[in-house]
């Protein structure tokens, strides 16, 4: 019966993907089992498709994600499980029918026939999840829902399929079951234990990406949650990074609007209140009151103040500074208080900078004759996704042939140039945009350029030029006499 | 000719020169540096901030220059101040100061100096006051010289009464201006001394400037004028006078019109001053009439007809023209001023003025003006906190003046007199007494310096011819000790020992003459007096050292005073404040920026804040809302409707509020942490200022209990019933659990339960604990800061079904209505 049944949806998955302009079912996925980290403002994904491979030689691994899924991940890294390096993968949009969106794996050595592998694809969806009840008073919890879809979609057949939502806290308020799967299901559509909830096993899955299938089966399920940390958002980030050879310096300064995207104070903020829950530290998980930020090693000149001024509430704990070889992870711990508790919907725009040593982000590449200069994306704030990011690297005066590589695609990229102190004709400087960074995007953005030595004399030129002008004018108005009367 | 210490000889006067002028250089440029690093403690201190009230406005008017050009900072019309008035700023302000700034911006922008628009703004008065030093020294040369002028440059430097208007941060007209008054001075001063047009016309150009930068413009406009008029009177008309008068009269006055904010007033006010309406930071008074500056301009033209006229007719004519011509042009001007001040052409005095000669008159009949601290009249001990000894060389300056008594002289003489007169009548006139003190005191010390320092030792004829005589007798003797090259002085003490009465012998002698050298030449004056007339002056080296010592102590203390008052009275930001906890560390209190920063990142942009005056530039600065009423206290009318929703309870303020679209009521609390600069404290004077205005519902009485003003058990019932009572010390019994809550600005005890407002019996506001929902009918609190210091409530709008909202509030609690007393319904205030 078993058999019977996957050979018709064989045939069945053979005749749709006909019409598809991928190669035929090459593969089978044996298993595939999603496991999903319920979370504030990112949810991790973790999905292990067990491929066989039904045609030899076969080396493209197609991936599909529902159109709605897509527009949520942000960073998407796949892998053969047990291994370190990440897989190419080529964004192939959506399909013909536009009901899902196609990502091609390669693979690093071609399938045999029935050769099996394990792909691990790890994604992380930022804005999946919504505060509800949309409004909470200082001292409710803070409940969250997320929302997706029940069966994972894979242009191939999938014997079995699993999907495991995991909350912090073990403390759910309700889930949803899903309806009309009932040929999928052997034992029961949905269980929950403990803190996570599984959809699943639903056997004999045939091709999802078709109009039928999707119309058919798939459908939303949402998990409604306790959460025990501040939604964070930064709508806005604009960092600028600036390079001084002259005073062997790195610095780097983020604006930052931060908001906090967890439910709406409800009511008023009563200080009272607030005062009393933190001498009884009973803190509603929706306040942010402090946040905790690696800054890199060796910082000097910390400076954290907003539009009104420096905000004189935080600690710094600096690390001294590492040579960049070493392995060792330093941080410098800077402990920073807003102005004011940070209470749900309400925003607070910063701005942070630090200088940092040139020598620990600078190298010289001798054969090429090149500087090499790695600077951040960003400063990760915990548990809090960046809306839209611009990360300008202003290089010094003069620098010719930059050259700069992103570690991962960024919306835009210019080079403009940037004026600034004692500057004749002002630096080059990148600019590269993003949006919906997570915790994996601080990654480093590398520039390399060339500075001849007559721009590194052009400072010193220009200064010495003008104070010597100004002094012959000195020396030249002092001997002439204007008088009429001698 | 012998002197008390040898000098070098073989110097050319070249070098001397030279060496004078690069060491005057340096001591100006230390000057200048000492100047600017005794303002930056408040920088050092805190941070680079703006400070106090109205530096905020400037502050942000300065933004606006720089990001938007002058052409639409001059035609800026900000719709969120005095809402829904709004305000005209470029008419209404002095430009000079953002003019100032924005010119510095851009220059320093062109230069590739991307130098932030506010450090700009918190350096400029540091900077300015450097400037300040270099004309001050310019003055002071005119006067005396070249060392007088550096003394009064370094004590113009660091005293205290103008530091305290100029400190880095603050912001403020002042910060400029001082500079350009001394400097209109000087200039004034070298164009009578020389006859000269051409400083004259700097001399307008720098009033011009100075009327475009501060209302204290005035005191130029009636000094200058006065000083002419004294001239004229003491018989000292000349055609130097003319010529630098007329030039700098119709430059200046021609000049000073082109500014929107004095526009015609020069010719138009009689007092020639910001009425009451204008701008509060404009400064105000040290008035005469006005009429002086053209009535000198006219009188001096009819002087140098009649001058004219004496130079052609006869003297008896003349005398007999001359008494004709000023009976009738007295009854002429007489009556042409009561005509046009009948016919309203010029104003009449107004209420500053009247409080400059009668200092009681504010409190009187403006309380808005009295009720600002730096209008109240001077007391002693801040004369000798702001001038330290200078207060005390001062008269001395004065009297050295008349010594000397050349034109200039008696510029500073009418200086002194009068700012004297009106730093007595109002605090913040301090400031313009400052620079004639430390110009007076500079020339009686340079005076005493001279004396003590100059190396000459007076001689006449008959003892010169006695010294040579005695050297050798005294050679004889044999009192070997006195060493040759020091010889002078000694031999000239020898001399009038011998000559003395007791004249002790030998190493005794020598001993006594050393030690009682000053008595000895006390002695040998008084006892040359008699045998000639010029052996006046000092003797010997220890005198001089003595004196000297003396001086430079007294300098010392003068720097450790002004070093002490400045980093520990005049550099507090005030809008940051900072506590020392118990272990020495500082502790920085920063409510404001936090309340002001919580309005502006978490409200609607066009939510219009109420709360008293004073932080209605702060809001606008840092919170961008629009306030109701502000530091540019123009509109008493508008004050006063704050002052009465303040002070009015809620069932009256509330309708003032949603009148004019309030959402929020900012009030300043102090009671937890002490800071006694609140609102409960500043209360009384909202509660005159609103009695101005409608007298028949708040009277000041009814807000104290027998003449106490209290806020604990025996607050009186309006007290306890206004709008500010309340919302100063919503739920702040709470915070205290089960203890008695303690007031700890007003160190009295606050009722536990707090006041119920129940006068109907079903309805209560505030204090009492009900758990989370605690409302008040009207406001609910929005935010109120970590230390308490500022409480932020937000106004509720109409209840949707039309009901009052205590009925609707009363109703939503469960309580039910007694049908007994009826409340009036209230018609709804917006809409139709």
């Amino acid at each position: 019966m078993l058999r019977h049944s996957r050979t018709l949806a064989l045939l069945l998955a053979a005749t749709l993907f006909s019409s598809l302009s991928l190669a035929g079912p090459a593969f089978e996925n044996t298993a595939i089992v999603r496991s999903v980290e319920l979370g504030g403002s990112l949810v991790h994904l973790s999905t292990t498709y067990a491929i066989k491979a039904l045609e030899p030689g076969q080396t493209v691994y197609h991936i599909a994600l529902g159109k709605d899924e897509r527009e949520k991940t942000s960073w998407i890294e796949a892998k053969v499980k047990g291994q370190m390096k990440p897989l190419a993968i080529t964004e192939l949009g959506e399909d013909e029918t536009s009901t899902a969106h196609l990502l091609a794996v390669t693979f690093p050595k071609t399938l045999a026939i029935n050769g099996t592998v394990n792909l691990v694809l790890e994604t992380i969806q930022t804005h999946s999840t919504h505060p509800h009840p949309e409004r909470a008073s200082q001292s409710d919890p803070q409940l969250l829902k997320y929302n997706t879809d029940l069966f994972i979609l894979s242009p191939y057949t999938t014997l079995v399929q699993r999907t495991k939502l995991k909350s912090p806290s073990p403390n759910i308020i309700s889930y949803s079951t899903p309806e009309g799967v009932d040929g999928f299901v052997r034992d029961g559509s949905v269980t929950k234990s403990g803190p996570s909830i599984t959809y699943g096993p639903y056997h004999n899955v045939g091709p999802s990406v078709n109009l039928e299938f999707l119309s058919k089966y798939q459908q939303p399920i949402s998990v409604h949650y306790n959460f025990d940390h501040p939604v964070l958002e930064i709508t806005n980030l604009e960092r600028s990074a600036e390079i001084s050879h002259w005073g062997s310096n790195l610095n780097i300064e983020d604006k930052i609007n931060l908001h906090n995207a967890g439910p709406i104070l409800k009511g008023h903020f009563s200080r009272l209140e607030h005062q009393s829950q933190n001498f009884f530290r009973r803190l509603s998980p929706h306040i942010l009151s402090d946040l905790t930020l690696h800054l890199p090693p060796g910082v000097t000149n910390v400076y954290f103040n907003d539009l009104n001024g420096n905000v004189s509430t935080s600690h710094l704990r600096p690390a001294p500074s590492v040579p960049k070889a070493s392995k060792t992870h330093q941080y410098s711990i800077l402990e920073m208080r807003p102005r004011y508790p940070l209470l749900g919907g309400w925003n607070y725009s910063f701005t942070l900078g630090f200088d940092t040593p040139l020598q620990d982000s600078v190298s010289w590449d001798a054969t090429e004759e090149k500087y090499i200069v790695g600077v951040p994306v960003m400063t990760y704030i915990p548990g809090s996704v960046v809306d839209e990011a611009k990360v300008k690297i202003i290089l010094p005066e003069g620098a010719t042939d930059i050259e700069f590589i992103s570690p991962f695609p960024a919306l835009s990229s210019t080079i403009s140039t940037h004026i600034t102190y004692l500057d004749t004709t002002g630096r080059p400087a990148v600019s590269l945009t993003y949006k919906d960074l997570t915790e994996r995007h601080a990654a480093m953005i590398f520039v390399s350029y060339k500075v001849p030595f007559a721009a590194h004399m052009k400072k010193p030129v220009a200064v010495g030029g003008a104070f010597l002008s100004f002094f012959l004018f000195g020396i030249t108005a002092r001997r002439i006499n204007l008088r009429l009367h001698k | 000719m012998p002197t008390a210490y040898p000098l070098p000889k073989d110097l050319s006067p070249a070098i001397v020169t030279n060496t004078a002028s690069l060491l005057r250089i340096i001591a100006l440029g230390l000057i200048s540096g000492a100047a600017i690093a005794s303002r930056l403690f408040a920088v050092v201190n805190f941070e680079s901030i703006i400070h106090e009230f109205d530096p905020w406005f400037n502050y942000r008017a300065t933004r606006v220059l720089a990001s938007k050009g002058f052409y639409e900072f001059w035609n800026w019309f900000d719709p969120t101040a005095w809402y829904p008035l709004g305000r005209v700023v470029g008419g209404t302000i002095y430009p000079g100061l953002m003019a100032t700034s924005g010119v510095i911006y851009n220059l320093l922008h062109a230069l590739h100096l991307p130098v932030d628009i506010r450090n700009i703004c918190v350096l400029l008065a540091p900077g300015f006051s450097a400037l300040t030093a270099w004309a001050t020294y310019m003055f002071t040369k005119e006067l005396k010289d070249e060392s007088a002028g550096l003394l009064a440059a370094a004590f113009i430097g660091i005293v205290p009464g103008y530091i305290s208007r100029s400190v880095a941060g603050s912001y403020d007209n002042e910060a400029i201006a001082i500079f350009l008054l001394m400097f209109t001075f000087f200039c004034w001063i070298k164009a009578l001394k020389q006859g000269s047009a051409f400083f004259g016309t700097i001399a307008a150009v720098f009033y011009f400037y100075m009327v475009a930068a501060w209302g204290g413009y005035v005191f130029i406009t009636n000094m200058i004028p006065l000083h002419a008029l004294v001239l004229l009177l003491m018989g000292r008309f000349s055609s130097r006078l003319y010529v630098a008068y007329s030039t700098w009269y119709a430059i200046g006055t021609l000049a000073s019109m082109q500014v929107p904010f004095v526009g015609f007033q020069p010719v138009r006010t009689s007092e020639h001053m910001a009425a009451l309406g204008e701008h509060s930071s404009s400064m105000y008074q040290l008035i005469f009439i006005h009429l002086t500056l053209t009535g000198v301009f006219g009188l001096l033209q009819i002087v140098a007809f009649a001058q004219l006229v004496r130079s052609h007719v006869s003297s008896k004519q003349f005398q007999e023209l001359l008494v004709s011509a000023v009976i009738s042009a007295g009854v002429m001007g007489f009556f042409a001023i009561v005509a046009l001040t009948y016919k309203g052409w010029i104003a009449p005095w107004t209420g500053r003025f009247y409080s400059l000669w009668d200092t009681g008159y504010a409190k009187k009949y403006i309380p808005i003006i009295a009720s600002v601290s730096e209008h109240q009249p001077t007391a002693w001990p801040s004369f000798f906190m702001d001038l330290h000894f200078l207060i005390f060389l001062f008269p001395a300056g004065v009297v050295m003046c008349f010594r000397a008594l050349r034109d200039e002289h008696v510029f500073v003489i009418i200086y002194a007199v009068m700012a004297s007169y009106f730093a007595g009548v109002m605090v913040r006139l301090m400031l313009t007494l400052t620079p004639v003190v430390c110009v007076a005191s500079a020339v009686a010390m340079s005076s005493l310096l001279d004396t003590y320092l100059d190396p000459k030792e007076p001689d006449t004829d008959e003892q010169k011819g006695r010294s040579a005589l005695v050297g050798t007798t005294s050679a004889s003797i044999g009192t070997s000790a006195t060493a040759a090259p020091v010889a002078a002085p000694k031999k000239t003490k020898k001399t009038k020992e011998k000559e003395a009465p007791v004249a002790p012998g030998g190493v005794l002698g020598d001993l006594v003459s050393g030690v009682a050298s000053s008595a000895a030449a006390a002695v040998q004056a008084s006892e040359t007096a008699s045998t000639s007339k010029s052996t006046k002056g000092i003797f010997g080296l220890d005198t001089r050292f003595a004196v000297i010592m003396n001086t430079i102590g007294l300098l010392l203390f003068f720097v450790l005073h002004c070093t002490w008052v400045t980093s520990s009275a005049y550099s507090s930001p005030s809008v940051v404040l900072a506590s020392t906890s118990p272990d020495g560390s500082q502790h920085i209190i920063d409510d404001f920026r936090e309340a002001y920063y919580w309005l502006r990142q978490n409200t609607a942009e066009d939510a219009v804040v109420m709360s008293w005056w004073d932080y209605g530039y702060q809001i606008a600065g840092m919170a961008d809302r629009p306030t109701l009423v502000d530091n540019n206290t123009w509109n008493n009318t508008h004050i006063a409707t704050v002052g009465k929703a303040m002070s009015s309870p809620e069932e009256v303020a509330y309708p003032i509020l949603r009148k004019h679209d309030v959402s929020y009521v900012l009030v300043i609390f102090g009671g937890l942490i002490g800071y006694s600069g609140d609102d409960l404290n500043k209360f009384l004077w909202m509660v005159r200022i609103a009695q101005g205005v409608w007298p028949d519902e708040i009277q000041e009485p009814n807000y104290f209990n027998k003449g106490e003003y209290r806020v604990d058990d025996r607050a009186s019932p309006t007290m306890r019933e206004s709008l500010m009572y309340k919302m100063s010390y919503y739920r702040f019994a709470d915070l205290f659990g089960a203890q008695q809550p303690m007031d700890r600005v007003r160190g009295q005890q606050v009722p536990a339960k707090g006041p119920t407002l129940d006068y109907l019996g079903e309805h209560s506001v505030g204090f009492r604990c009900r758990g989370n929902v605690s409302n008040s009918s009207s406001a609910d609190e929005a935010f109120t800061s970590e230390n308490w210091i500022v409480r932020i409530y937000e106004v509720k709008k109409d209840d949707i079904l039309g009901r009052d909202l205590k009925i609707a509030n009363a109703f939503s609690e469960g309580k039910k209505r007694k049908r007994s007393k009826p409340v009036s319904r209230r018609k709804a205030i917006r809409g139709w």
